[in-house]
C-alpha cells in the first residue's frame, strides 16, 4: 500500500511541476543593458500613458505567412521594414505592421521579434528566445511599450530596456532591421520573402489610420503635432523630422538624414569612443560602427551588398545597431543626445 | 408604468416617428462606426465580402471595442465588420433617435404649468455624439491634430457606459415629462 501511495505522491508532484517546467523562458537580455537609460525606472513608469486599446488590443502577428517577391502587390515607394538574418531576407510592409506593431517570427532558426511603432516612426528587431513579445496598449513618450509573454515585463521599444516587471533594468538583445522602401529592398534582396496580409486578423490593410508616407502626410508630416506628452521636449527640429540614431554606453547620437546623405561617412566621438556611420545610398539608411582605431573610411571605396557594407577598413570596425526615429521621440528618450547636423553646422 | 407605456405606444403608432428614429439611428450608427475606424476609405472598388474570423467575434481590442470577423468592401468604402461593435453603435443610435424624437414631441406639445421648453432628449444626444468621436480617442484626435490624446485615452473605458446612462436618463426624463403633459391635458 505504501509504495502505491508513494508512487501517486511522486506522480502528483511531477504533474504539478510539469506546467512550471513548460513555461517559456524570459527573452535573452543584458543586465546591465548596453544602451543608456537617462531617467529612473520610476520616472519612466510615471510617464506611461494608456494608448487607448487594451493589452493585445493591437494584436501581434504570431503566425506570419510569407509570399515571394514576385507575388507581392507593393509599389516601389511603399515603406517596408527589411530584415536580413542568417542569409534569409524578409520584408514586412509598413501598411500591415501599422495595425500589428509586432511580428513574432523565426529567421534562420532563430526566434525574433520585428517591431514597429507608428507614433515614433521606429522599427527595431529584438531576439525573443522562447517567448513572444506583445503590445501592452501603453505608451511612453508616444513610443510602443511591449511586454514579454513569459514574465509580463514591460519594455519601451526605443529604450529596449524593461521599465516594469520582474526583468526591470534588463536590456533586450537587438538586431538590425531596415526602414526602407519596397523598391530599394527588392533591389538589394531579389529573393526576399514578403509578409502577407493573411495575418489571422481582419484589418483594412490598404489604409493607414495615422496618415501616409507616400506622399508624406497626416501624422507623419514633419510639422504635425505629437499626440501624447513627452518626458523632454526639444524644438530644434519639427517633431516628426526623421533622424538616424545610435546609442552607446556613453550616450546617444542623432544624425540628421540630410547630413548623412550629403557626407556619406560621418565620424563622431561620444565620450572616449569613436563612431563611424556610413550612408547606404541604396537603402537610404545608415550603417553604424564603433571605430576604436580611428580608421578613415572613404565612401568611394565602399560597396553595399546583401551582407552589408564592404570595403577598405570595414573589417576593423564593430557594428552597432542604429535606426531611424522621429526627432521628438529620440530627444524625449535621450535629452542629452549628441546631435550631428553636418560639418558646416556649428 | 401604464401612462408611460401609453405614451411610448402612441409615439410608435405614428409611422413618421418610426421613420425618424430609424433614420437617426442609421446615421448615428454609420457615424459611430466611421469615427471608431470600422468603416473607412481606400476600398478596391466594386464589392467584396469575406468573413474569415468568426472565432474572434468575442475578442476585445479595447473597452467596448471588438475584433472584426469579416470585411465588406463597397466601392471606396471598407467595413471591417464586428457584430458587437455594430450592436453597440445601433443601440446608441436607437437611444439617440429616441431622445431626439421625444425631445421633438416635448417641444411641439402645448406647455402647461410652467414646464420649460428645454428638450432633455436633444441634450442627451450631445454626449452620445461625443462618445462616437472620443471612443477611438487617438484616431479622432489624429484627424484633428489635437495633442490631448494622453488625457482622453485614459477615459475611453468610461465613455460608452456614460453615454448609455446619459441617453437612457435623458429619454426617461423626456418620457416622464410627456406623461405629465398628457395627464394635465
Amino acid at each position: 500500500m505504501t509504495p502505491c501511495v508513494l508512487r501517486y505522491a511522486v506522480l502528483s508532484i511531477a504533474l504539478g511541476l510539469a506546467p512550471l517546467s513548460a513555461a517559456p523562458a524570459a527573452p535573452p537580455g543584458r543586465d546591465p543593458p548596453l544602451v543608456p537609460v537617462v531617467y529612473s525606472f520610476e520616472a519612466f513608469r510615471e510617464a506611461v500613458r494608456s494608448g487607448g486599446p487594451g493589452k493585445d488590443g493591437i494584436p501581434s502577428i504570431d503566425r506570419p505567412r510569407f509570399q515571394s517577391a514576385g507575388e507581392a502587390t507593393l509599389e516601389a515607394d511603399d515603406k517596408v521594414i527589411g530584415v536580413y538574418h542568417r542569409d534569409q531576407a524578409r520584408a514586412y510592409p509598413q501598411r500591415i505592421l501599422v495595425w500589428h506593431e509586432i511580428v513574432n517570427d523565426e529567421l534562420g532558426g532563430e526566434a525574433l521579434s520585428i517591431t514597429y511603432c507608428p507614433l515614433t516612426g521606429t522599427a527595431l528587431g529584438f531576439k525573443r528566445g522562447e517567448t513572444e513579445l506583445g503590445v501592452s496598449g501603453k505608451l511612453v513618450n508616444s513610443n510602443l511599450v511591449m511586454y514579454d509573454r513569459a514574465t509580463d515585463s514591460e519594455w519601451p521599444q526605443i529604450l529596449g530596456v524593461a521599465i516594469d516587471g520582474p526583468l526591470v533594468g534588463q536590456g533586450l538583445e537587438e538586431f538590425r532591421v531596415f526602414w526602407t522602401t519596397w523598391g530599394a529592398w527588392q533591389a538589394r534582396h531579389p529573393e526576399t520573402e514578403v509578409l502577407t496580409d493573411q495575418t489571422g486578423f481582419v484589418r483594412n490593410y490598404r489604409r493607414d489610420p495615422y496618415g501616409s508616407y507616400n506622399p508624406l502626410g497626416g501624422y507623419y508630416a514633419p510639422d504635425s503635432r505629437r499626440l501624447f506628452p513627452v518626458m523632454h521636449r526639444d524644438d530644434r527640429f519639427p517633431p516628426k523630422t526623421e533622424v538616424f540614431g545610435l546609442r552607446g554606453p556613453e550616450g546617444a547620437l542623432a544624425i540628421t538624414r540630410e547630413s548623412l546623405r550629403e557626407e556619406g561617412v560621418v565620424d563622431v566621438a561620444l565620450g572616449e569612443r569613436r563612431y563611424t556611420v556610413i550612408h547606404d545610398p541604396g537603402l537610404d539608411t545608415g550603417w553604424a560602427f564603433q571605430n576604436p582605431q580611428g580608421v578613415e573610411i572613404q565612401a568611394a571605396e565602399l560597396d553595399f551588398t546583401a551582407e552589408g557594407v564592404t570595403g577598405s577598413g570595414i573589417d576593423s570596425l564593430e557594428a552597432v545597431n542604429g535606426f531611424e526615429a522621429m526627432w521628438f521621440a529620440w530627444a524625449a528618450f535621450y535629452p542629452d543626445t549628441h546631435l550631428y547636423e553636418g560639418k558646416e553646422a556649428p | 408604468m401604464k401612462p408611460l407605456a401609453r405614451v411610448i405606444l402612441r409615439m410608435l403608432s405614428r409611422p413618421a416617428t418610426v421613420v425618424a428614429v430609424s433614420g437617426i439611428m442609421a446615421v448615428y450608427t454609420l457615424l459611430y462606426l466611421w469615427l471608431t475606424g470600422d468603416i473607412a476609405g481606400d476600398g478596391m472598388g466594386g464589392w467584396q465580402a469575406a468573413f474569415p474570423a468568426w472565432e474572434r467575434a468575442f475578442q476585445t481590442r479595447g473597452p467596448f471595442q471588438f475584433e472584426p470577423v469579416g470585411l465588406i468592401g463597397l466601392g471606396a468604402l471598407v467595413w471591417t465588420f464586428s457584430p458587437f461593435n455594430t450592436l453597440i453603435a445601433a443601440a446608441l443610435g436607437l437611444l439617440v433617435g429616441s431622445n431626439v424624437v421625444a425631445g421633438w414631441w416635448l417641444w411641439r406639445t402645448p406647455r402647461q404649468c410652467g414646464l420649460g421648453r428645454t428638450s432633455t432628449g436633444l441634450l442627451g444626444a450631445i454626449p452620445a455624439l461625443l462618445v462616437g468621436g472620443a471612443c477611438c480617442a487617438p484616431l479622432a484626435l489624429i484627424w484633428l491634430g489635437l495633442p490631448i490624446a494622453g488625457g482622453l485615452a485614459s477615459l475611453t473605458p468610461l465613455l460608452v457606459p456614460v453615454a448609455l446612462l446619459l441617453l437612457m436618463a435623458g429619454l426617461w426624463l423626456s418620457l416622464r415629462r410627456l406623461v405629465r403633459e398628457e395627464s394635465l391635458r
